[in-house]
């Protein structure tokens, strides 16, 4: 029980060093939001330098670095992250608002990514045509290699240009969540094919294997009964990379496909300084990630006692291999 | 990792074409960087604008751009600057995450939850988003993408060089040396290094690749790294403009770079194979 | 001329005279007309793809065109601009009078436009309004220098208001027509400004209201019903055609230009160089318009190491071939500047000559100098290198190679010009402190007081004169009249200082390139080359 506490203190300070490391970042960039907001007409900023000052006093950015730090804190603890300096709307309903959009593209990209990458994975490493396991195998570092806005162009030029089979823009209805979806799905479901295909060799090259292939089993029992079922535990321990990745994918897929999203958010709050939307954006990614890997390392022991013993260290050997 | 891999030579060369596909790439590659006379005549920076949006040719390998510059020039030129942008993005993973994880490893306590928990947030913020910041603070320029894509990519080398000194630290040979008066600079060069080292280099060619595509998506949002002289991700990400007028401009640069990220990782896997076998 | 607005009868003539002028800027470089197609039909939507998401949609606080071509459209102004002769004629005002030294302005308003919350466009509301502005301070990004000087409005009657300045004050009849000096409801002004901005409370008397607004996607508005206050420049009176304009938001270049060519959307605006090509074909059209105000340029810092030197800059502009930089880098589309001024600018005057490309001068200028040709091929003088550097954002997509191209023609004159691309705050805060040697950018503005603004020392100063020279002289002259005759000749002098001292050196003038599928016709510009969707229409799909 102590070790689930001290798990919990471990997320807490997680999230307060992303918060910290995100001001941080920002705050030692050159120039400041309220700059980049009034420099955004064409020709730069018009405004006398006594009126700029009375909007940086505004938004705060005039106090010093420790006073504005304590102040975010204080607020951010009461889940306040402040306005956007860029757009006046609050910075957590802005992130909050553009979160559903994202969350059908990566939970469509998700499931596409497991079973396209699971798939080939399986079928890889199960069928004893060479040419085949070749094949297949070859796909996910293929996945891997191929820039994903590329993927999205192309197929945006294919799919919705070419043969108008499905939109290249909008937020609408199921057709328009496809696209996205699957550039986005592309570079996840190479890691998943990936990481299970070397988890179920190395599976398959254990000495129970052998064992239970001398007490009749079936090969295809072997495959699915035992090494498959060996094998995915490893990969669950991906899924906090795997959000990651959804979330960094989404920021190219939602400018290629002109969605809104999380994605498209940050990408603008990063390059206008807009300190409240990005430490909104990144303690919420921080949150997902420390929440993610908190359920599977305290799930890990509970699915297979044999690793029981030393749950932290293979899981984080195998993450970094990803 | 499994002790128990059968000991199969996987390392006879004529069975694996595509190893040796590989190398003959990034050994093409490598000499595009040093000398790349020896695959184009073609001035990469200026053009001829008669000679604008041509189709792939004899002549023009790879077509030419909107401003007549040959495509394949601008590729075979831009290794050099690809290369050393990526190389030094893989350095600063390397070494600085490297350096962390042997320190949290080695020190073990406060220190060592400190430092992994520093680990923990930059794991936990995406890597892009991490980057993008890093590079609005350093500003534009070939060099400090890379640093960003480099910070970016840094956790994990930190976690596995932790795990690394963790594993040897515990075994018994270590604590043999231990007993028989070795320092821990000692044990350090003498036995955690050496073994660290497979992973770590299994590792970064792994991350030659992601950088590869990281640099490149960087571009892709406008925060990359835009001189005159090419560089591939600039390339595949300036030339999207043109997909449905002239394809080349973008498709062949981009095959380009997933060729050389497939061969880092066939070379990686075969890093990889060889580790394990070693075992 | 400027003095009283045109009396009724005036105003029919000036339509009339409009018309024509402005079909022919519309489809100057797009071939064909649009009005081929039949009347125009009321009804339907419009699909606009526009290339950047409008961060706040309130006109009196945006600097962006994006987000201007969405409020202009919900908005009217006091008064409009024709965009083919730069006269300020009536809308919201009927008519209006300045007085001799131009800080006082009395405008008689029309009795007859409602906002869209049924409250009257009386003086109250424009007094309201226009304070409004004031108090928004520098967060209305255009109006805070167009009220620099704004003492406060008077309520005469009801529907009188005079509008005073604490300094000669010219150019505010100019911007007394754009939309970010358009009239809000007073019940807006109850809302806070960031409120307005995400569309809440932005009740203005446009032909059009805002409906919906969804960040980094759409912004819908519908037409107003009962709308017959128009501008009497534009094509037609009363409503609006469009039922409906969906401002759909496309970043990427290559997904706007296929969506329209696939009919996923009707109309597109920033089509890229490469593009254009593709809508010259029969069924699109390409409305076409250069940007009024101060041309791209390469403002000089004249304190700054060899910019210091006349005969230095003076060389640099005589090394850039403007005609070169459009016909390879930009398209026809896209004029070489004839002055510092964009020639769609009121009172520009043509400097072509002065601006010639003229290599064996700019040569023969350094070589007067001292600067000889150093190993490089770059020049020296006193161990001095011929270098400097230009500061820039790529907020217009070919920024980059443009200055590439600039940099290889100067090489060809000895002169080392180094491309430094920044983040905009970068650039803004540099530009603030002074810390650069060029600074490359443009600013739209149809009134040539944007001079002022940037070159005067009492001002932004950007070349860093010293107080007093001959330059600030005549940019105060041209401040303190509407009069036409006197304030041309100080703007024709103005041009002429900058040009001939090359304080900045002009290179090409932005320009408007839209597209327009089959079924969207007549969308125009107004003065300042924002879109003008009252005449827009769709034919039947």
């Amino acid at each position: 029980m102590t070790a689930v506490i001290r798990r919990l203190a471990q997320a807490i300070v997680v999230l307060w060093a992303a918060f910290t490391l995100s001001f941080v970042i920002l705050y030692l960039l050159p120039g400041d939001a309220v700059l980049t907001k009034l420099g955004s007409a064409d020709g730069g900023i018009n405004a006398s330098p006594e009126q700029i000052a009375q909007v940086r006093a505004e938004y705060g950015v005039d106090d010093p670095v420790l006073v504005q730090y304590g102040k975010r804190l204080w607020a951010a603890l009461h889940g306040d992250f402040g306005r956007s300096i860029a757009t006046g709307d609050d910075a957590t309903h802005q992130v909050l608002s553009a979160l559903p959009p994202t969350l059908a593209v990566s939970g469509f990209a998700l499931v596409l990514a497991v079973v396209f990458g699971g798939g080939i994975a399986v079928l890889g490493t199960y069928t004893r045509a060479r040419w085949l396991s070749h094949l297949l195998l070859s796909l996910p570092p293929l996945g891997i290699s191929l820039p994903s806005f590329w993927v999205g162009l192309l197929l945006i030029q294919v799919f919705s240009f070419q043969l108008g089979l499905l939109p290249a823009l909008g937020s609408t209805g199921f057709a328009s969540l496809v696209l996205p979806s699957v550039t986005l799905a592309l570079p996840t479901g190479a890691i998943i094919g990936q990481v299970l295909a070397k988890s179920l060799r190395t599976q398959l090259a254990q000495p129970y294997v052998e064992i239970v292939r001398a007490k009749g089993a079936s090969r295809r029992r072997v495959h699915f009964g035992h090494a498959l079922r060996n094998a995915a535990l490893p990969a669950l321990t991906l899924v906090g990379v795997v959000a990651g990745n959804l979330l960094a994918g989404s920021v190219i897929t939602e400018t290629v496909f002109s969605r809104d999203g999380v994605g498209r958010v940050t990408a603008a709050a990063v390059s206008v300084q807009d300190i409240p939307v990005v430490q909104a954006v990144i303690v919420l990614a921080a949150f997902f990630f420390v929440t993610l890997n908190l359920v599977v390392d305290l799930l890990y022991p509970v699915l297979d006692p044999r690793l029981a013993r030393v749950p932290g260290e293979l899981t984080r050997r195998e993450r970094s291999h990803a | 990792m499994p002790d128990s891999v059968t000991r199969r030579r996987t390392w006879s060369l004529p069975r694996q074409p595509g190893l040796v596909l590989s190398a003959v790439l990034l050994a093409a590659v490598l000499l595009a960087a040093v000398a790349p006379g020896v695959f184009t005549g073609q001035d990469p920076i200026t053009g001829v604008p008669a000679e604008r949006l041509r189709a792939p040719s004899p002549a023009h390998l790879f077509g030419t751009d909107e401003t007549g510059r040959d495509v394949f020039a601008r590729v075979v030129h831009g290794a050099s600057l690809s290369l050393r942008a990526t190389v030094l993005a893989v350095l600063v993973a390397l070494v600085a995450g490297a350096a962390i994880g042997l320190l949290a490893g080695f020190r073990g306590g406060w220190l060592d939850a400190v430092v992994m928990r520093v680990v923990d947030v930059l794991q936990a913020v995406p890597a892009i988003l991490l980057s993008l910041a890093v590079v609005t603070a350093l500003g534009f320029g070939t060099t400090n993408v890379a640093i960003a894509v480099g910070v970016s990519n840094l956790a994990a080398f930190a976690r596995l060089m932790r795990a690394e000194v963790l594993r040897v630290r515990s075994s018994v040979f270590v604590e043999s040396a231990r007993a028989s008066g070795v320092r821990w600079p000692g044990v350090l060069a003498r036995h955690v290094l050496p073994n660290a080292a497979g992973p770590v280099l299994v590792l970064a060619t792994l991350t030659f690749g992601t950088a590869v595509l990281e640099v490149s998506a960087l571009s892709f949002l406008g925060f990359g790294a835009t001189p005159p002289t090419p560089e591939w991700g600039a390339l595949v990400a300036g030339g999207r403009n043109f997909l449905a007028t002239a394809w080349w401009m973008t498709t062949l640069p981009g095959l380009t770079v997933a060729a050389v990220v497939l061969a880092t990782n066939r070379l990686s896997r075969a890093l990889d194979g060889e580790r394990s076998e070693l075992r | 001329m400027f003095g009283h607005g045109p009396s009724h009868p005036a105003r029919t003539t000036a339509l009339a005279l409009a018309l024509p002028l402005l079909l022919a800027a519309c489809s100057s470089a797009g071939g064909t007309g649009t009005t081929e197609a039949g009347p125009p039909r009321s009804g339907g939507t419009l699909r606009l793809g526009i290339s950047s998401n409008p961060d706040c949609l309130d006109p009196q606080q945006v600097g962006t065109n994006a987000a201007l071509n969405v409020g202009r459209q919900l908005t009217d102004s006091l008064t409009d601009q024709d965009p083919t002769t730069g006269q300020i004629t009536p809308w919201l005002a009927e008519r209006w009078e300045v007085n001799a030294d131009s800080t006082s302005f009395t405008f008689h308003l029309r009795t007859d436009a409602t906002f869209s919350d049924g409250s009257p466009v009386d003086a109250n509301a424009v007094k309201t309004s226009f304070d409004g502005i004031k108090a928004l301070g520098a967060k209305s990004l255009l109006g805070s220098s167009y009220l620099a000087a704004y003492q406060g409005s008077t309520v005469l009657d009801a529907s009188t208001v005079r509008i005073d300045f604490s300094a000669p004050s010219a150019q505010f009849l100019q911007a007394s027509s754009t939309m970010s000096l358009s009239v809000l409801a007073p019940a807006a002004y109850q809302r806070t400004a960031e409120q307005r901005c995400q569309g809440e409370g932005l009740i203005g008397s446009g032909p059009f209201v805002f409906s919906s607004f969804k960040p980094n996607q759409e912004i819908v508005l519908t037409k107003r019903t009962g709308y017959h206050w128009g501008s009497p420049l534009w094509q037609h009176q009363g409503e609006a055609y469009l039922d409906r304009i969906d401002f759909k938001v496309v970043p990427e270049p290559a997904v706007r230009t296929g969506s329209l060519v696939s009919g996923q959307l009707d109309a597109i605006t920033d089509v890229q160089p490469v593009d254009e090509p593709q809508f010259t074909t029969a069924g699109f059209t390409e409305p076409v318009r250069p940007n009024p105000g101060i041309v791209f340029n390469l403002h000089a810092n004249t304190t700054r190491g060899v910019l210091a030197d006349e005969a230095v800059r003076q060389a640099v502009s005589k090394g850039i071939n403007r005609a070169e930089v459009t016909s390879t880098v930009l398209t026809p589309n896209y004029k070489p500047a004839t002055s510092i001024l964009g020639s769609a600018t009121p009172l520009h005057t043509d400097l072509s000559a002065q601006l010639a490309y003229d290599p064996a001068g700019a040569t023969a200028l350094l070589e007067a100098d001292g600067w000889v040709a150093g190993p490089d091929g770059i020049r020296v003088k006193a161990g001095q290198r011929l270098t400097a550097s230009v500061i820039f954002s790529s907020v217009f997509n070919q920024n980059q190679s443009v200055l590439e191209l600039i940099q290889q023609q100067l090489r060809r004159i000895g002169f080392d010009l180094r491309i430094e691309l920044h983040t905009n705050t970068e650039n803004t805060q540099r530009q603030q402190s002074g810390d650069y040697d060029f600074l490359w950018y443009n600013v739209t503005r149809s009134d040539p007081d944007i001079l002022r603004q940037h070159f005067s020392t009492k001002a932004g100063n950007r070349s860093r004169l010293t107080p007093g020279n001959p330059l600030d002289e005549v940019l105060d002259q041209q401040a303190a009249t509407v009069a036409e005759d006197v304030r041309g000749l100080a703007v024709d002098q103005a041009q002429r200082l900058i040009v001939e001292h090359a304080y900045a050196i002009p290179v090409f003038e932005l320009t408007q390139v839209h597209a327009l599928g089959p079924n969207a016709h007549d969308i125009g510009f107004e003065a300042s080359s924002r879109l003008r969707l009252f005449d827009a229409w769709v034919s039947g799909s």
